[in-house]
């Protein structure tokens, strides 16, 4: 029978594939890596980019603030009224209650302030990764056990067992508190780690990996962690941005850092009593910069957010 | 047994209007890589009563037909040509306002969906969601609306209607979900039924069921149905008349025998070889080469002709589509003669006994009496 | 429905354990031991004290010994003045650990005796839920105004995405989002106090006018005078509700937004759309129906931070509530109050989460009787 498909022409009869190169079927990107992908959007976030900025400033105040303006404990002068000088020529934030500058209140709290936070997401991310992988991937009794007790911190009223417990072990200790402020912060981010390892376990790249004999720690670490690095990281600003604020809280009342240690908080401790006077420029500029970090830090969250999901298009 | 329509509102041999008439529908989405051309240049029309199946694979642009005709693509990413119309029962659709289109669709014209799973809302029972389209359109009272209801459950054969009315959509299968659409759709007699894909996420032997349901109630209210599919076999046992698109396009239109046992144009012809059947059984399956085309970077030319077998010199120049073409119509270079090229002497493949029994392995149907799922 | 909040209750055992023996450790670590602390506030008798120690099994100058002795009966299960198997007999001669009136005994955490404030002298049980009247009204009115506020601004942010208005929202949020609370209440203090003086810096109420809240004089004078009573609360209100609703609705509202725009993508919208219904009832009866299964969920998951916000304001405006009573405490190392108040709020708090559940459930038809 003849195949009814023959023609006879002059031109060449191509099949499909030759007719079309690959490129003009695929989009071609250039190869770029993950980090670089993640640069890219991360620029096109303006927010995010603004964030960056502040953030930069304020830690180029934390490290060199205290250098250019320096914070001298002797600088107690007498004061006309009992809030403290305005905002004046002399002192462009005004003064405390003790006629210390609170520009240089403000400039030198930024050491502090921005200490606790940052190294109280160290010790939060730590425990919550720890946790969170084990329970994700052994899952069984570890996971429930683990989780129960991530489920017991977090229906305990966070400020509260802070207060408590920075009333009862701190004493002013910097050390004490940023443990304190870990040790409370590390169950949401252990819930995340959890909820993203559970999620890979089954996948085929652990299967393969266990044939050959990957041990289960390798796994997890190596294999399965780099996938959690985007919330880890979100996670990680939030809680930098609330830590500082808790801090600002804690200290405020008085029972944070020592009196003669300078943060954020600290810097506007007594200056409710005196408020109703008139003294608004006291509170008004070390909580303005605790209020800038901590929206620079949520810009940056978010962009980062945003950046690092493995869903978005480039 | 063709019937010879014409475009654009004029009248067809049998002197009344078509109740629907596409003409030249051109829809584009803009997104950021680019401009996608997902419809490019449809025209078909159907009559009162009528039936006709689209058919062509995913992303032909066969959903994005229908959803135009309903209006419920969202014009930001979307966007219809202007010259484009659609006749229905004499008003050109695209120029309707809101509220007019509002008041025909669930109507007169009614669109039931691919996965029943999602497309019932699942905080209100069936019965609400069937009676609030009858209020709408009927504006009767509550309780009228809600006997409506209860009836149109009935016709699409669930038993126990006044119980199932009750109940929510996560308390019925797949099945009886998608007759639940059905029974929404018809409940206010549309004069055309879109169905969508209406089989695909159904178990197989829910389907035939399903089929056969909108095809007796599509012959009992005499309402038109528009079937798109991908599924072959599904068109040649539910539909009348056919259109095949690709990437965006009409290549071949005509009676289901007339396309599926006489397929004219490669694509279809390709198509109809690739269904694996038993009387094909150890020989190698049969494929179209190549790939669709990148939707942002379409041939020149007809767009079918860097996997045909059969191109030669006007295909990657000319766009074979003809002006007012009438059906059984073919958009190829082989059966159109192109200008300034000779044509090729080409055999016309004859039904072979190889494709009769295709077709009728295809067509293959008898009402099977199942218990409903 | 029944049988799925007996359910529920029962999963809160866990917690409410959890939170119970945190409240014992608190109450150990008083340094010297609960007597000596009693025996820091003069108004305390000796007598009380020894009474109160019998009660609790507890001894002077406890030590770690028999922890597991002082838990119990500190919890109230046993009853420390008999010996032996009699120990889990009340006085009256029916099981310890049942209430009072049904032949129990009347000792410990579960029979209501949560100890003596050693800066009232007064039983912390009467000194804790006199305050509780007040932490409601403040918390309620700023939780019903910022959900309420979020859901309107969130519906209206994705109904017109990337418009002005939802640009603008967002921006908005973050900043407030970013503010320190305690802060906020300063700034909005300073700003209505000294500044524009509109509006009273502190309290529940004007303390020249009237007698200290919730105390038995108060009521009379409300008695009396009802509205005036009730708008000088309110004015009282306006700082303080507006402080929580400021730093909450930010969040909230954006959540809204992103469950509205996930109902309005669900396929159920566009059957709805293609039954010919208007924009006003699909958006409205069919998406946002959807939309609030998650705003219940978020609403409940919030409660926690209810009472956290509740302790910052409070001590800001020297509000006569829980909070305040709080930070009071934590000041005068009042640990016996301290205790009481975390047995108090977790239970608030599992309360709140189970009524937030049993609405979920009522409006999410899945959920039946599960």
């Amino acid at each position: 029978m003849a195949d009814p498909r023959t023609i006879e022409t002059e031109t060449v009869i191509l099949t499909g594939d030759a007719a079309y190169g690959a490129a003009d079927y695929e989009v071609a990107l250039e190869s770029l890596s993950q980090w670089q992908l993640a640069w890219r959007r991360y620029k096109k976030h303006k927010l995010a980019l603004f964030g960056t900025g502040v953030l930069f400033m304020m830690i180029f105040l934390a490290v060199f603030g205290p250098i250019i303006v320096p914070f001298d404990d002797l600088d107690i002068r007498p004061v006309s009224q009992p809030g403290g000088e305005p905002p004046a020529a002399t002192d462009l934030f005004g003064t405390d209650n003790l006629g210390r500058s609170v520009l240089a209140l403000t400039i030198n709290g930024a050491r502090l302030s921005i200490l606790i936070g940052l190294a109280t997401a160290l010790i939060a991310v730590t425990i919550g990764i720890l946790v969170g992988a084990l329970a994700g991937y052994f899952g069984g009794k570890a996971d429930s056990i683990l989780m129960r007790i991530v489920d017991l911190v977090l229906s305990i009223p966070f400020l509260f067992i802070v207060l408590v417990a920075a009333r009862v072990f701190g004493s002013g200790d910097i050390v004490v508190l940023i443990l304190i402020f870990g040790l409370l912060s590390w169950p949401g981010l252990a819930r995340l780690v959890r909820a993203v390892f559970l999620s890979l376990r089954e996948q085929e790249f652990v299967l393969a990996a266990r044939a050959v004999g990957v041990g289960n720690l390798r796994i997890a670490f190596r294999h399965m962690l780099p996938n959690a690095i985007g919330p880890i990281v979100v996670s990680a600003t939030l809680i930098v941005a609330n830590a500082i604020i808790l801090e600002a809280f804690v200290s405020f009342l008085g029972f944070g850092i020592k009196s003669t240690d300078i943060s954020w908080g600290n810097a506007l401790a007594k200056s409710q009593g005196t408020l109703i006077n008139g003294n608004w420029w006291w509170p008004f500029f070390p909580g303005m910069a605790i209020a800038l970090t901590v929206l620079s830090i949520n810009f940056i969250g978010d962009g980062l957010r945003d950046a690092l999901d493995p869903r978005s298009r480039v | 047994m063709t019937a010879s329509h014409q475009r654009a509102g004029g009248l067809t041999a049998t002197g009344t209007p078509p109740l629907l008439d596409v003409n030249d529908l051109r829809v584009e989405f803009r997104v950021l890589d680019g401009i996608v051309k997902a419809v490019d240049g449809v025209s078909f029309s159907i009559e009162p009563g009528e039936t006709l199946g689209v058919v062509g694979e995913s992303g032909c642009g066969k959903s994005v037909t229908a959803l135009s005709i309903m209006r419920l693509l969202d014009t930001p990413p979307a966007a219809i040509a202007e010259d484009s119309e659609i006749w229905f029962n004499g008003r050109n659709l695209l120029a309707l306002s809101g509220d007019e289109m509002r008041s025909i669709r669930g109507n007169d014209i009614a669109m039931i969906f691919q996965e029943p799973m999602t497309s019932l809302n699942p905080v209100f029972t069936v019965g609400d969601q069937i009676a609030e389209t009858v209020q709408r359109h009927r504006k009767q009272s509550r309780k009228a609306a809600w006997e409506r209801a209860v009836e149109s459950l009935n016709q699409v054969g669930i038993s126990n209607p006044e119980r199932r009315a009750k109940q929510y959509p996560h308390e019925l299968s797949g099945g009886m979900r998608q007759r639940v659409m059905i029974a929404m759709a018809l409940s206010c007699d549309p004069k055309l039924l879109i169905a969508d894909e209406p089989t695909t996420a159904l178990d197989v032997t829910i389907q035939a069921q399903i089929l056969e349901l909108i095809r007796k109630l599509q012959d009992e209210s005499g309402a038109a149905l528009l079937l798109i599919t991908h599924d072959l076999g599904v068109v040649a046992e539910t539909v009348h008349d056919v259109i095949v698109m690709y990437a965006g396009r009409v290549v071949e239109t005509g009676t289901v025998d007339e396309v599926l046992l006489a397929p004219k144009h490669p694509y279809t012809e390709g198509l109809i070889a690739s269904i694996p059947s038993k009387e094909l059984r150890g020989r190698k399956l049969n494929v179209i080469k190549g790939t669709v085309p990148n939707p942002f970077n379409m041939p020149k030319g007809c767009n079918f002709s860097p996997r045909c077998p059969y191109r030669f010199g006007p295909c990657a120049e000319h766009d074979p589509r003809v002006e007012d073409a009438r059906p059984p119509d073919v958009a190829c270079w082989l059966y159109t003669p192109a200008p300034g090229y000779p044509v090729p002497p080409r055999t016309r493949p004859q039904p072979s006994a190889e494709r009769r029994d295709l077709a009728r392995a295809l067509s293959t149907t008898e009402p099977v009496d199942r218990p409903q799922l | 429905m029944i049988k799925f909040i007996v359910r529920r209750i029962f999963g809160f055992i866990p917690l409410l354990a959890g939170a119970v023996l945190i409240s014992f450790f608190l109450m150990q670590l008083a340094p010297g031991g609960p007597a000596s602390q009693m025996e820091q506030n003069p108004r305390i008798t000796e007598e009380q004290i020894d009474r109160w120690l019998a009660k609790w099994c507890l001894t002077r100058g406890a030590d770690f010994g028999s922890i597991a002795y002082e838990f119990a009966g500190w919890l109230g299960v046993i009853n420390c003045q008999n010996e032996g198997v009699a120990v889990f007999f009340s006085e009256q001669g029916g099981l310890n650990i049942l209430p009072t009136p049904l032949g129990g005994g009347d000792n410990g955490i579960l029979h209501g005796d949560l100890g003596i404030s050693t800066t009232a002298g007064r039983p912390v049980l009467d000194v804790v839920t006199e305050r509780i009247p007040a932490t409601l009204i403040l918390t309620i009115t700023a939780l019903t105004l910022w959900v309420t506020i979020a859901i309107i601004a969130g519906t209206y942010a994705a109904l017109r995405r990337y418009s002005f208005f939802d640009q603008a929202l967002t921006l908005v949020s973050y900043i407030l989002f970013s503010l320190p609370t305690f802060w906020l209440g300063l700034m909005l203090i300073f700003l209505f106090g000294p500044a524009l003086h509109l509006l009273p810096t502190g309290g529940i109420i004007t303390t020249r006018e009237w007698s200290p809240f919730n105390t038995s004089q108060y009521w009379e004078q409300f008695g009396g005078d009802p509205i005036g009573a009730i708008l000088d609360i309110g004015r009282h209100l306006i700082l303080p509700v507006a402080t929580l609703v400021a730093v909450n609705i930010a969040a909230d509202s954006r959540f809204v937004r992103a469950s509205m725009l996930e109902a309005l993508s669900q396929d159920f919208v566009r059957t709805a759309r293609a039954k010919g219904l208007t924009g006003r009832v699909v958006v409205f009866k069919h998406a946002f129906r959807n939309a609030t299964l998650p705003i219940v969920t978020n609403v409940g998951l919030e409660m926690p931070f209810l009472f956290s916000g509740a302790i910052v304001t409070e001590t800001i405006f020297v509000w006569p509530g829980m909070g305040r009573l709080f930070f009071d405490s934590l000041v005068n190392r009042d640990y016996f109050v301290l205790m009481g108040l975390l047995l108090f709020t977790t239970v608030l708090i599992l309360l709140a989460n189970l009524i937030a559940d049993v609405v979920y459930a009522l409006v999410d038809p899945r959920i039946r009787y599960d």
